[in-house]
C-alpha cells in the first residue's frame, strides 16, 4: 500500500522544486506523489507521478485529450463542472481522479454520478486546502460536502483520494496530521489510509472477472 | 492566595512543534494569537476554552506549546490548519507530547537547533549532508536567475531572488542548483 499526496505543484506552479517536494514528502511518511506537469521519477527514495489536469473544457475536448496522452502513465485529474459533465467524465475511459467537487456546485456529484465512478473505478479527491488555509463559512461548505460524499462513498464505494494541493512545502502535512484532518470528516484511520493509497488503487491494473486458468 | 495542592491541579500536556521555514521570526505572542485564531474557528469557544492553548517559549526554531490532558488531538489538528504567523507564511510540525517541558527541552538538544539566518547572507550557515556546517558560495542561479542561499540543511537549500522586487522564497535542494 503506497501512502500518495494525490495533487501537488511543483515549481513553477509553486515555490518549490519537485525534488524539494519529494524529499519533504518522505519526511512526512509519504510514499509517493502525484506532480502536476512534470515528468515521472523517482528521487528522495519517493515516486514521483505525473500528473494532468484538465479544467474547463467540455466533455468532447476531455476525452480528445485524455486519448493524445493515453499509455503515457500519467494520472488523469478533471476539475468536477455540472452533474452532466459530471457523470459523463466518471464514465470515461482514462479518467482516474474527478477533483475539486467541493467548489461545483451543489448536486454536481449525486448518486447517479456515484454509482458510475464506482463501475468504472474513478476516484473522487478530497483536497485538504481548503480545509486547512480557508476559515468560516468557506471551509464549512467544503466539509459539508466532504461529508456528502462520505456519504456516497460508504454506499457505492467508489475510491478516495487524498490531496494537499500543496504549492510549497509549508502546504505538505504529515500523514499523522493527514488523519488527524480527515477526522473531521468522519474518518477514521483506516478509512484515512485507504483513501491515502487510493491512488495506487485506481493505477494498479483492473482485476477481470472472469479468469482463465488453463 | 494558597497555590492548589498538585493533586487538584489541571493536568497539562506539553508539545514540542517545529516551526517551518527556517528562520522566520515569530514572536510568541504572535504565534498565540494564530494558534487560538486557527483553533477557535476550528473547534469553537467552548472546546478552546476546554483546550487552553499556550505558548510556553520558542527557542532555537522550535515552539513549545501547552494544552490541557485529554485535548492534545484537538490541538494538533489545530495546529495543522496554521498557515501564517503575522505576515509571515509558516507550518508547524508537531514533533512530540509531553507531559514535562524539561523532556521536550532535551528533545530540543537531541534534534539539534536550528540554523538561524537573522536575515542577513552573512551570518547564514550552511550545513552539508553530514550534518557539518559548511561554506558553500552565497550565490545561486536557478531557472536562469541570480538568487541568495538564505538556509541549507543537507539536501534543502532555501533560496531568495536577489533583487529587492521579488522577496519570496523558494524551497529547493542541492541537485536543483547543480543540474540548472
Amino acid at each position: 500500500m503506497k501512502i500518495t499526496d494525490a495533487c501537488v505543484y511543483p515549481y513553477p506552479h509553486g515555490n518549490s522544486s519537485v525534488r524539494r517536494l519529494a524529499l519533504e514528502a518522505r519526511l512526512l511518511g509519504y510514499d509517493s506523489i502525484v506532480a502536476m506537469d512534470t515528468p515521472a521519477c523517482e528521487t528522495e527514495g519517493v515516486t514521483v507521478l505525473s500528473g494532468l489536469i484538465i479544467a474547463g473544457m467540455p466533455v468532447k475536448d476531455v476525452t480528445n485529450q485524455i486519448k493524445r496522452g493515453k499509455g503515457q502513465g500519467v494520472v488523469v485529474s478533471v476539475q468536477a463542472r455540472d452533474n452532466g459533465f459530471n457523470r459523463a467524465v466518471c464514465g470515461s475511459k482514462g479518467v482516474h481522479i474527478l477533483r475539486d467537487v467541493a467548489c461545483a456546485d451543489k448536486y454536481a456529484f449525486d448518486h447517479v454520478a456515484a454509482k458510475i465512478a464506482a463501475d468504472n473505478g474513478t476516484a473522487v479527491d478530497l483536497d485538504l486546502s481548503p480545509i486547512i488555509s480557508q476559515r468560516g463559512h468557506a471551509r464549512e461548505k467544503v466539509i459539508h460536502r466532504y461529508f456528502d460524499i462520505l456519504v456516497l462513498h460508504n454506499r457505492f464505494e467508489f475510491p478516495l483520494t487524498i490531496s494537499s494541493g500543496a504549492r510549497s512545502v509549508l502546504d505538505m502535512r504529515p500523514v499523522r496530521e493527514v488523519s488527524g484532518l480527515c477526522s473531521l470528516l468522519g474518518m477514521d484511520i483506516p478509512d484515512a489510509e485507504d483513501a491515502l493509497a487510493g491512488v495506487g488503487k485506481i493505477l494498479a491494473p483492473k482485476e477481470t472477472a472472469v479468469k482463465v486458468l488453463s | 492566595m494558597s497555590t492548589r495542592p498538585p493533586t487538584l491541579r489541571e493536568k497539562r500536556r506539553y508539545l514540542l512543534a517545529k516551526i517551518e521555514p527556517c528562520g522566520v521570526p515569530v514572536d510568541g505572542k504572535d504565534l498565540y494569537y494564530a494558534i487560538h485564531e486557527a483553533a477557535t474557528s476550528l473547534w469553537g469557544d467552548v472546546v478552546v476554552a476546554a483546550m487552553q492553548p499556550a505558548v510556553i517559549t520558542i527557542e532555537d526554531g522550535y515552539a513549545i506549546l501547552r494544552c490541557r490532558r485529554g485535548t492534545e488531538r484537538e490541538c494538533a489538528i489545530s495546529l495543522s490548519t496554521i498557515t501564517g504567523c503575522r505576515d509571515n507564511r509558516i507550518a508547524l510540525r508537531i514533533i512530540a507530547a509531553s507531559g514535562t517541558i524539561d523532556s521536550l527541552r532535551d528533545r530540543i538538544k537531541d534534534l539539534g537547533p536550528y540554523v538561524m539566518e537573522n536575515g542577513e547572507v552573512t551570518s547564514t550557515e550552511t550545513r552539508d549532508s553530514s550534518g557539518s556546517p559548511s561554506t558553500d558560495s552565497r550565490d545561486c542561479i536557478f531557472d536562469t536567475r541570480l538568487y541568495r542561499i538564505v538556509h541549507s540543511d543537507g539536501h534543502k537549500v532555501d533560496v531568495i531572488e536577489k533583487g529587492f522586487k521579488n522577496t519570496h522564497r523558494l524551497f529547493l535542494t542541492t541537485a536543483d542548483l547543480e543540474e540548472k
